[in-house]
This record gives C-alpha cells, structure tokens and sequence, in this order.
C-alpha cells in the first residue's frame, strides 16, 4: 500500500503523526496556535484506547507526560511560547531522567503573551538553554505541512531510542496551513523501540549504558528496582554529588548526543555548493528563502540554501563545508536574532554572516530575502 | 471581454479571501481549496486572523502551485475577493496590475486590475442569509476567473459545509454564478 494524498492542516498532520508514531498519552493545556493538536487528540486517544487529559497548567501538562512515559507509554504534550517557557523545568527533568517524550512548540509573537494569532520563531534559543544547568538537547523545525507529519514521527522515533525529550518547533502559519500530505500505510511507520532492561535481575543499574550512550529502562512491573531523581545520580539511579561521579554521568549524558549526532543530524540544501551568498534558514522562513534562490538565480545571483531541519544539534560540519566558500551568509528568521548567533559562532567572520529579523508578526517574504542578498552579493 | 484564467495552466495562481472575522473567509478558501483538490491541483490555504471571534481583519489565501515546497503565502495576487471594506483596504496593495478583483457593491475602492462590484451581501440576505456572501462570492469567483468548474466548487461546497446548510450554500453559490455570468460580457 503506498501513501494517499490527504489535505491536512499543520497541527492536524501533527496529531496524526503522533498517534501513527504510537502516542497513546497526551497531556496538554490549550493554547493559540497549536490548540488544534490537543483538540485532535481529545478525539482520537479515547478511541484507541489512549489517554488524553486536559491539564490545570503546563507545568502540570509536562510533568503528567514525563510520568506517562515512565510509566511506558509514548506520550506527548503540544505548546506555544508562554507554556513552552512554564514547561522548562519539567523538561530538564525529562532530560536528566532521560524519560523519552515529545514537545511541540507551535511559536507565536512574544515575548509575553505577545501575538497569539501571529508567526514567530522566538523560541529558538529557549528550545536551547530554556532550562538550566547543561542538558542533551534536540529540536526539529519542519517547513511544511508533509514535514510536520515525518519530524513529528521522527521525534518520537528519536526520543524512544535516544531516551530523550525532543521538541519539534514550527510556527502559526504551517501550523494552521493546509496542505496535501501524504499519508503513509500504518506499517511504513517506523518508531524505535525504548531500550527496556530485561533479565538482569538484582544487578539491574538503571543508569549504566554502553557504547550509545542510552542506558536500558525498567519497564514497571518486570520487577527491576530502580530509582529516578532529578538530583546527579551514579549508574545505581541514587542520588551523588562525587565529583568524578557527576563528572562521568554528566558527560555521559550530554555525549549521548554527540555519539548519536549522524543519526539525529538533517539538513537540506538548495544550489548551496557554488553559491556566492549562502542563506540559512528553517521553517516557513526557509521556504520564502527557496523562492529567492529560484529567483536570484533566474537574475545570475548566485544564491544558496542550507535549511537545517534539525535545528538542535545544529548540523556543524555540512553547514561549515558549504559557508566557507561562499561570500556572505544571510540568516533571515522571525525573531531579533537567535539562530544567526550559532551560525557567527560555527562560521565565524569569514565570511560574514548577516541577520535579516522580522519580529512584526509577519512572515518574512521572499522579496526581502532577495533584496538583501542583492545587497550582499554586491558589496560582499 | 472578461479575460478567462486557464484552469489547466500549471502557473502559480494566488487568490485571497479578504474581509472581517465571521464572514467565512476561511471555509471560503478551504472550499476553494478542495475544488482545486477535486480537479487535481495542488495548493495551499493559509489563513491570518485576529483573536478576536467576530470582527477584525481576517483573510484566507490560496496558492494553487505544482511544487509542493514552494513559497505557500501569497507575494502577488491572481484574484482579491473582498467582503469588507477592511479586507480590501488591506489587500489591494498586493494585487497584481491584471488581477480579478471582486468586492462587494457597498465598498469603496479604486478602479483597479479587473474590477467587479457586486451585490454580494444584498443577494446574500435575499437568497436566506447574510452569512452565505461568501458562497455568493465564491460562485461569481468561479464564473468570472474560469480557474475552477463550477461542478468543482458545488461538490467541495457538499464536502466541507454541514448538511443542513448545503441546499443554501449551493443556492447562494448559484446566485454568484449568475451574478458573474451578468458581468461576464
């Protein structure tokens, strides 16, 4: 059976997805402009036998997740900016228990309450550092409607396999766009299965790991002891603040994307190889900056895009590789300038790398984007 | 002579549906969409509101484009259909020199692309319900535009509007046909 065209909006391909990726349990507490994904999941979990629950807050919302998840379940819960910032904690928790869940982070105006009917991508640096102390982090940005459905799927797969939190970050405009996906048959959908201990009786560490970095999880009422705390724990899952101790865990933990950096990595480039001026950019930015590369080039500008759908880690190499040529980089995105201070840091001075930031509430338009390469290609 | 759009045309065509929250702009465009759907185009519908539930500048765009990852917003605009003064005060800067652009008779507006004034609202209200203007837009949209057949826009129409209201929204989209048609010369 091959995929069937269907027409979804953005948050309804999301809430497919995540059932399709095996999602039984959603917790939530609506908020503009992803409220659709709990009001689909409302209807479909109940149906399949899944668990949905509308929360008092989404600090709750979170901490219900991460409590599902460890209970076994693959479990979600869907967000804007202001209760994306009120899940922070809860998410380092998530990280540091390494309890797999998934986050979707539908970004509006902000700060604050802001624009909750208008795009944004303010939320890229607290998809980063939004909870503190270090922690192994991963966010996606699709651009499309098609590709909210595969990166909703992919951060469930990521998460089980990586026992993870992951967020995946789009904007009000794809979230409530309606596109033609297409759907694949059931059994084309992929989700690795979590790590779960068996058979290793007393001698059971919940947080001992090997090569990849993930340690096997008790799966509650196979009978293993183990114990899950917030505070720095030995591979026995107690608490400790023994230096060398915390030393080893921690860099365990955050190396665990490291090792797994090929398998969490992804990108996509656009005339990208020759180009004069690279632009960089994601979600709906990065489709308004695939029309200026068609009609840069149609004029003789040789313009480039690096779209980065993993936005954390952020894909170093490739994007070193195809800036180190080029003249200029121009990083346009729906916020004062977030993602461009990674690609200053990864690129460096040469060549430069420009901001071009919206932070109206509209989306970016592919004719600033080709007014400003111009400009670039010019004086570059 | 009204210039006829071809619906078999592989270019990108970009149509607004402009007006205040509550007129049905974005059922308008989803039904827009799904005739399209129905013909085998493809597009994209998006849609900017305010957090308002009556009232305040909405409107709901499609892209009809063959490359699924293109641009889904609109840059040009092929067609403005505009319900409200607001809609149209804040969309006709994005016309196009040649675009169809259908209003309603109480607005007003510039003479600009390929105008028409139509009593959108007043056939609306004579034919059951001030609500149904935009199914009377869409219907005068498909005869003067020629992107979509109207045997298109009746089926989407069945498929994205309750049960209940379809005798009226098909009526009121028949209406726009004839108000095209008497346009149309």
């Amino acid at each position: 059976m091959s995929a069937r065209l269907t027409a979804l909006h953005g948050n309804h391909a999301c809430a497919l997805a995540s059932i399709a990726a095996g999602c039984r349990f959603f917790a939530g507490y609506p908020i503009t402009p992803s409220s659709e994904i709990a009001e689909h999941m409302s209807h479909e979990l109940p149906r399949i036998g899944g668990t949905f629950v509308q929360m008092e807050d989404e600090l709750a919302s979170i901490a219900a997740v991460v409590g599902a998840s460890l209970g076994g379940l693959r479990a979600m819960t869907a967000t804007s900016g202001p209760g994306f910032s009120l899940m922070q904690e809860n998410i380092g928790y998530a990280a540091m228990t390494e309890v797999p869940c998934v986050i979707i982070d539908v970004m509006r105006g902000g700060p604050s309450t802001g624009m909750p009917t208008r795009p944004a991508q303010g939320d890229i640096m607290q998809a980063r550092f939004g909870s503190h102390g270090d922690r192994p982090v991963i966010a996606l940005a699709p651009a499309s409607v098609q590709e909210i459905y595969t990166e909703t799927i992919r951060a469930f797969d990521l998460a089980e396999r990586l026992r993870t939190p992951v967020t995946v970050l789009y904007d009000q405009v794809i979230a409530q766009l309606l596109e033609s996906v297409a759907v694949p048959p059931p059994e084309a959908v992929h989700v690795s299965e979590r790590k779960w201990a068996n058979g290793a009786g007393p001698a059971y560490q919940p947080y001992a790991a090997g090569e990849d970095g993930v340690p096997a999880m008790a799966r509650p009422g196979d009978g293993h002891r183990a114990h899950t705390t917030g505070l720095t724990h030995s591979e026995s899952g107690f608490p400790t603040q023994s230096p060398p101790v915390v030393d080893r865990m921690m860099r365990r933990l955050l190396g665990k994307i490291d090792v797994n950096q090929a398998l969490i990595e992804k990108y996509e480039t656009l005339m990208a190889d020759d180009a004069d001026v690279l632009i960089v950019a994601y979600g709906i930015t990065a489709r308004a900056a695939r029309r200026a590369v068609t009609v840069l080039r149609a004029e003789g500008v040789k313009a480039g895009l690096f779209r980065p759908i993993t936005l954390w880690p952020f894909p170093e190499a490739p994007l070193r590789r195809l800036a180190g040529p080029a003249r200029a980089v121009l990083v346009p995105e729906m916020n004062a300038g977030q993602l461009v201070l990674e690609i200053q840091r990864l690129v460096g001075r040469d060549p430069p790398v420009h901001p071009l930031g919206r932070i109206d509430g509209e989306p970016i338009a592919p004719d600033e984007i080709v007014t400003a390469v111009k400009e670039l290609a010019v004086h570059a | 002579m009204t210039q006829m759009l071809d619906r078999r045309t592989m270019e990108r065509r970009e149509i607004r549906l402009a007006g205040s929250g509550g007129q049905g702009l974005i059922l308008g465009a989803r039904i827009l969409f799904e005739a399209f759907a129905i013909e085998g185009r493809r597009a994209s519908q998006s849609q900017s509101y305010e957090p308002t539930s009556r009232g305040g500048f909405c409107h709901s765009d499609v892209v009809v484009s063959e490359d699924l990852s293109d641009f889904p917003l609109v840059t040009g605009l092929d067609a403005l259909i505009a319900l409200d003064q607001v809609g149209y005060d804040r969309s006709i800067g994005l016309i196009k020199p040649d675009a169809l652009v259908v209003v309603d008779e109480r607005l007003a507006v510039r003479d600009v692309g390929r105008l028409h004034r139509l009593p959108l609202a007043a056939r609306a209200v004579a034919t059951g319900h001030a609500r149904i203007a935009n199914m009377v837009a869409l219907g005068a949209f498909v005869t003067l535009s020629g992107l979509c057949h109207p045997v298109s826009l009746e089926e989407a129409i069945r498929r994205e509007t309750p049960e209940r209201f379809a005798d009226l929204n098909l009526a009121a989209a028949r209406v726009g046909y004839t108000l095209g048609e008497t346009v149309a010369v």
